[in-house]
């Protein structure tokens, strides 16, 4: 019967159909592991679930929302969210767009360089994250002896809560630079070659080209990049986690890290969700006003 | 609708992280800076598998119990699944079906109890560590097992085992193996600076007894003493740490648990925090020490669990043990994992047999042999002949007379965590009264959960 129907359709109607049923796979799958568990947190969010009495759930409106506002941690883990993303994310974009124009020469090596800044992505976060807490220690660390070199006295890193967020920055655009790096690297080959023979001919320097060339032909890119970036560093957990454990003095204490210890540790399931409501919602305004931003500039 | 569509992607992958509370294992596409291969927190990493029983199943028995067991070292892992087998052989009509969780001293193991539990499938006995019976036997989770101990077993175990058991007056739990902190020491440094180990009890330093040699043992190439803070601002901090804070006749909550202001806080908290943040500032302790500080020669003394003695002996370093310094009353760390019998087990009696099993003493004796952990009972202290001599007679003496068990309370891993955190700040050389009453407010507004 159904297919009666299809035949009976526009030839633009069958191919939506087709199209919707190719999507259907992944929207179960969203559904099961996205939607219901998010509205599952959601309905949490104004309960005490509390795990080690999961027959005992009860609504409580919004006091969990309400605490919000009185938990000094969680304020404290904003700030450190906010600090972490304002700052990783136009370093971590730069340092991707010129490695990207880096290795989009044709010098020697260039596979090999490629490879070289590419291949920190591919280590597991954790396994990086034990390997830089050794790099950064104070007194047999790679680093120091380094700067030793230099004649800068041995600095403290991760023990320093001045420090500590700065260091867990510096390790996490080290690691994730190379993926954007290869998007950029993507994008710059994309550019069409006469544009840059029209720019020769009109006798822009290099620095013109890049400026009114290469920038423009990379928005629809960078957007992309900004905005993956700006979500990923908002998600901030395990560099803290295994580096510091969120401190010295909380000062690495990340939100995503604060909801998973209220959560798992402290066992406080109701109000863990309703931060990671709260936390859900700013993402979603950030993103929206990153939106609105780019719209403007196409304008 | 096309614009709408735009935003679930970015939406979704916040949305996960939402709605797992912190899990950020499923998201893949988009990271920025978690690369591609993220998410593998160690509490992400919760493996199990069944036990590989010689003993199999026959079929005939009546009851069959499901005991979960933690997995820390393959060693007692095997010791574990040995007893298991003999406990199948021994009874005919029970047959035990174990389950190996990893626990991998973070949370994956508590991480897994957490899950069967929302679910309502937990196991008939399962292993848990000392400090958290409180909070399951307050949610009525295990079961109160006096009645079924006789005074004459009972009064086999060590205190500290009991006290780490009972909530509430009754005793809740049972554990095989102790664990205790002694002050290792290098004796090749103290012999090289004329300096005297004490050998028992009576003569255990003073905190200005220690500090004092502590300092002399301090020079340009090695520190005097190893706390071990490259274990992290954790359990272990607590472990280690609060005795201090007995010993200087303080407290980190009340008696019965009600509140930790004027405790936690109190002056004879900061006294020994203070006392801590001297040790720090000093240079006698290092915030920041390599692995093997101790076993390498780079620090002269070392307050560390059990295992220290093993990782000495293989880096054959000549090495003894002395009591835990004190201020005004000896006390000393201790606490391990236990067993407990859950309410829901259909068969609580055989189940307390098996867990009675797993802590008789030929359990408790074994496991100690195979891990180097003190053992929970008397009777193995007296028949083990290596507790009868220095250095080991130390940690028996610390154990059954001077071993103390941490709070017992449902608000344990805030409280914990709470005075991790001061102590830390302390080592950090921060001002510890602001932090401790700061502390202080979240374990209250945890309480209140308890209080009602």
């Amino acid at each position: 019967m159904a297919r009666k129907k299809f035949r009976l359709k526009t030839r633009e109607g069958r191919e939506a159909v087709t199209g919707y049923l190719f999507l259907l796979p992944a929207l179960i799958l969203l559904t099961i592991f996205l939607l219901y568990p998010m509205a599952t947190a959601f309905y949490y969010s104004l309960t005490d679930f509390y795990i080690l009495r999961p027959n005992d759930i009860n609504l409580v409106g919004l006091a969990n929302f309400q605490m919000i506002f009185s938990d000094l941690e969680f304020r404290n883990a904003l700030t450190n969210t906010l600090y972490f993303t304002i700052l990783v994310v136009p370093i971590q974009i730069s340092i991707a767009l010129g490695l990207a124009l880096l290795v989009n020469k044709n010098l020697k090596f260039k596979i090999f360089f490629r490879t070289a800044y590419f291949s920190p992505v591919v280590m597991s976060l954790v396994v990086v994250s034990i390997l830089w807490t050794f790099m950064y220690n104070p007194n047999e660390g790679l680093i120091n002896e380094l700067l030793g070199v230099f004649g800068i006295p041995p600095q403290s890193f991760l023990t320093s809560p001045d420090q500590a967020m700065n260091s867990i920055i510096a390790m996490s655009v080290w690691q994730g630079a190379g993926f954007q790096m290869m998007i950029f690297l993507a994008g710059l080959q994309n550019i069409p070659k006469h544009l840059y023979e029209a720019a020769d001919i009109d006798g822009a320097s290099t620095f013109q080209k890049f400026l009114h060339v290469t920038l423009p032909g990379l928005r629809n890119v960078s957007m992309f990049i900004f905005i993956t970036i700006t979500i990923a560093a908002f998600k901030l957990l395990v560099q803290p986690m295994i580096m510091t454990q969120g401190g010295p003095l909380g000062s690495t204490k990340s939100l995503v890290y604060h909801i998973y210890e209220v959560g798992f540790n402290y066992r406080d399931v109701g109000y863990a969700s309703a931060m990671a409501v709260v936390f859900t919602l700013m993402v979603f305004i950030i993103t929206i006003i990153q939106r609105l931003v780019v719209k403007e500039e196409r304008g | 609708m096309k614009k709408a569509f735009k935003w679930v992607v970015p939406m979704s992958l916040a949305g996960i992280l939402a709605a797992c509370g912190g899990n950020d294992a499923d998201s893949s596409t988009e990271e920025a800076q978690n690369g591609g291969d993220e998410g593998d927190t160690p509490s992400d990493v919760v493996e199990t598998g069944d036990v590989d029983q010689g003993v199999e199943a026959s079929g005939d028995e009546d009851v069959v119990l499901d005991m979960w067991i933690h997995q820390t070292g393959e060693d007692e892992t095997d010791f574990y699944i040995e007893r298991i087998d003999a406990f199948n052989e021994a009874n005919d009509h029970i047959h035990v079906n174990a389950e190996i969780i990893i626990d991998d001293g973070g949370s994956s193991y508590s991480d897994a109890v957490n899950a069967s539990l929302v679910a309502g499938n937990l196991p008939d006995v399962l292993a848990l560590d000392g400090p958290y019976v409180a909070s399951f036997a307050e949610a009525d989770i295990l079961m109160a097992v006096d009645d079924y101990l006789s005074d004459e077993d009972r009064s086999d175990f060590v205190d500290s085992i009991l006290e780490q058991g009972s909530y509430n007056g009754e005793l809740y739990s049972l554990g095989a193996m102790e664990a205790s902190v002694p002050l290792y020491y290098n004796k090749d440094i103290f012999e090289e600076e004329g300096i005297e180990a004490p050998e028992t009890l009576e003569d255990a330093w003073t905190w200005d007894e220690f500090m004092e040699v502590a300092q002399e043992l301090t020079t340009e190439d090695r520190y005097g003493l190893n706390m071990f803070m490259n274990y992290g601002v954790g359990e272990w901090l607590t472990f280690m740490g609060a005795p201090f804070v007995w010993s200087n006749n303080g407290d980190i909550i009340s008696e019965d648990g009600t509140t930790s202001e004027g405790y936690l806080n109190g002056p004879e908290t900061l006294e020994a925090l203070e006392y801590v943040k001297s040790l720090f500032e000093e240079g006698v302790v290092d915030l920041t020490p390599g692995e093997m500080q101790f076993e390498e020669g780079n620090a002269a003394m070392a307050l560390g669990g059990p295992w220290i003695a093993v990782s000495a002996e293989d880096a054959d370093l000549n090495w003894g043990m002395m009591p835990y310094p004190y201020s005004e009353q000896m006390k000393s760390p201790s606490g391990s994992m236990a067993y407990g019998v859950t309410t829901s087990s259909e068969h609580p009696d055989e189940a307390f047999e098996l867990m009675h099993w797993m802590t008789n003493e030929e359990s408790v004796e074994g496991l100690s042999e195979v891990t180097g952990m003190p053992p929970a009972r008397i009777s193995a202290f007296e028949s083990m002949d290596k507790y009868q001599e220095l250095p080991w007679s130390i940690m028996r003496e610390q154990v059954i007379e001077t071993a103390h068990a941490r709070p017992q309370t449902p608000a344990y891993p805030v409280l914990t965590d709470a005075f991790a955190q001061a102590f830390h700040a302390a080592a950090l050389g921060e001002d510890i009264q602001p932090v401790l009453d700061q502390q202080v407010q979240r374990v209250e507004r945890e309480l209140q959960r308890f209080n009602d």
